[in-house]
């Protein structure tokens, strides 16, 4: 089968700063992939060139085989088969529209009346657990929870068979994140979505990626199943990373 | 000499109504001990940091609460009641260094003003020195040359560490530390508390770290303290807690925590998580009974009636809870 997304030698430079240096990664579809690292070690640049919405100095990105490509036709073409979560859903939502008018965008890009995108919205609305309400309010109105639900649901409206999601538990409570990994876990389960997952949270990624890739500096340090690579990180990065995550069984206070 | 705040209260104005972000909290901390002190957002943690420094915002009434510092009392309903403290008895340490730094001046000046408040006769060659020997000791790297660099040109766990520096030199009775970590990544996340407990065991503070991690809590913490929608609900020494939750919520919360080796099924699209349902109560209205009634997976009748006392868990003096439970047989 052909992967969702291959990245074949991808390589981009800020100034003297590599965002990504050689980079190349095959996501199978149908699974969950996760990219792991720290702040600047390119994983959210490397999500942005995914999207098209980061040209790369060298290399070659292919959705579902075909080679991505700049220019608007080929953009809203593409829009339909990847749809991105970002990391901050509330920043990404105009604060002077209403979520409706949000929502009426992707039936113009799909060419689609608005009734029949509504009536679409409402069933993606329920599965979310948002109220209906939630329509014709603004940004401001609506807490931090609910902006990345409208975001998921706005990227669902798509009808998109990637996405993308940049750090989708970021900035939640940990009473919530649950619910929200819940939901990313039943609906590609349910649409047979490939689902990529950028994130620092090491001990989500494990969980819910089958494979997974360390990325460190704009290189890819290591990669593989997620089993094995958890179990017996070969890097010494990669152990380093791990061993810095915090752990709650190891208590060695006790005063 | 330790560090003790009673019965803390504090509203919030807003134009829909008086919320009660705090109700009677009370906090101890023992000197050279870190209490974590644990919350989800709104749950008012960071309003008992800001009580404390008197930080709080225009809007906002302590309608009670006294602390105990170095062995003197501070009557927290006065305005700037311990203004006398900032900079000296007290220091805070907050998410955003930026927060702390001036971007206009160098590292160097900002640390030397510490000094220059908190030793007046000193003179400036010696400042320089203490000042570098600070940087130095939270490990940061040239020491001469960071003193002359601003803010801007630092990274975010560098300015941490510049920021705990100037706690360091302040030499505090008590460092605040409020989601100290929050937007550092885990490796640098790890030397921060390293150095925030380098801080402590040097000068021999008492510690209040806020956060929402209870990894972070059990790694580091001596004891810690849950509040939930502005009421404390449990306290204890870290061990005792996570062994034996005295609250449903405290319990929830641990359960809620994705750790690391946890059984992992190989259709990833089989490993659930663990939510707590519902949403917190309005701040303006506090429900009858307890607080957590309602979200709470073994309430019973009582709960929505009797307010909860604080009582011992597993007839541990040290170690209370509030929930009815404790008490009913």
């Amino acid at each position: 089968m052909t992967d969702a997304i291959t990245v074949l030698g991808a390589r981009l430079r800020f100034g003297e700063t590599a965002a990504l240096e050689s980079v190349s990664v095959s996501i199978p579809q149908g699974a969950c992939f996760g990219i792991v690292g720290e702040s600047g070690s390119g994983k959210t640049t490397l999500m942005r060139a995914m999207l098209g919405l980061q040209r790369l100095d060298a290399g070659e990105i292919r959705i579902l085989g075909t080679p991505l490509q700049q220019g608007r036709a080929a953009l809203r073409q593409r829009a339909r088969v990847v749809q991105p979560i970002f990391q901050d859903p509330a920043a990404s939502l105009s604060p002077r529209s209403r979520i409706r008018t949000l929502m009426n965008e992707v039936g113009t890009v799909l060419k689609e009346p608005h009734a029949a995108t509504h009536e679409r919205l409402l069933v993606i609305l329920k599965r979310l657990g948002l109220p209906d309400s939630v329509i014709d309010k603004y940004p401001h109105e609506i807490s931090g929870g609910q902006a990345r639900r409208v975001a998921i649901a706005r990227a669902l409206l798509v009808k998109p068979s990637i996405l993308i999601a940049d750090e989708p538990t970021a900035g939640l409570d940990v009473s919530v994140q649950g619910d929200l990994l819940n939901l990313l876990q039943d609906i590609r389960r349910a649409e047979n979505i490939t689902l990529v997952v950028i994130s620092h949270n090491l001990a989500v990624v494990r969980l819910i990626a089958e494979n997974a890739i360390v990325m460190r500096a704009g290189r890819v340090v290591e990669g593989g199943e997620v089993g094995p690579l958890f179990a017996s990180p070969r890097q010494s990065y990669t152990r380093e990373l791990f061993a810095a995550w915090p752990s709650l069984a190891s208590n060695n206070k006790g005063r | 000499m330790a560090i003790s705040l009673r019965d803390l209260s504090v509203d919030y104005n807003l134009p829909i109504g008086t919320a009660h972000a705090l109700r009677n909290v009370s906090l101890d901390i023992q000197k050279g001990e870190m209490l974590g002190l644990v919350g989800e957002s709104g749950s008012g943690k960071s309003t008992v940091a800001f009580a404390l420094m008197g930080l709080l915002a225009n809007n906002a009434t302590v309608t009670s609460g006294t602390a105990i510092i170095e062995g003197r009392e501070f009557d927290l309903t006065k305005p700037n009641a311990t203004a006398p403290l900032r900079g000296r008895g007290m220091a805070m340490i907050f998410q955003d260094p930026m927060l702390s730094l001036n971007p206009v001046f160098t590292i160097g000046t900002q640390l030397i003003e510490v000094l220059r408040r908190r030793a007046p006769d000193s003179d400036r060659k010696t400042r320089i020195a203490q000042a570098e020997d600070a940087l130095a000791k939270v490990k940061l790297s040239n020491p001469k040359q960071r003193m002359n660099q601003y803010p801007h040109e630092l990274s975010g766990g560098m300015r941490q560490r510049v920021v705990i520096a100037m706690a360091l030199l302040s030499e505090p009775a008590l460092l605040i530390a409020d989601e100290p970590t929050t937007a550092l990544d885990v490796t640098v996340e790890a030397q921060i508390m390293r150095e925030i407990i380098g801080l402590r065991d040097r000068i021999g503070c008492a510690v209040l770290l806020i956060t929402h991690s209870l990894g972070l809590v059990t790694e580091h913490c001596d004891r810690i303290s849950v509040l939930y929608a502005g009421e404390r609900l449990e306290s204890g020494s870290v061990r005792d807690v996570q062994r034996q939750p005295g609250h449903p919520y405290t319990r929830m919360l641990f359960d809620c925590e994705i750790p690391i080796d946890r059984e992992r099924h190989a259709d990833t699209a089989q490993n659930r998580f663990t939510v707590i349902a519902g949403e917190l109560p309005d701040p303006r209205r506090r429900p009858p009974g307890c607080i957590f009634n309602g979200r709470c997976d073994v309430s019973f009748a009582d709960c929505a009636k009797v307010v909860p006392g604080d009582y011992p868990v597993a007839g541990n003096a040290a170690h209370g809870a509030r929930c009815l439970r404790l008490v009913t047989p």
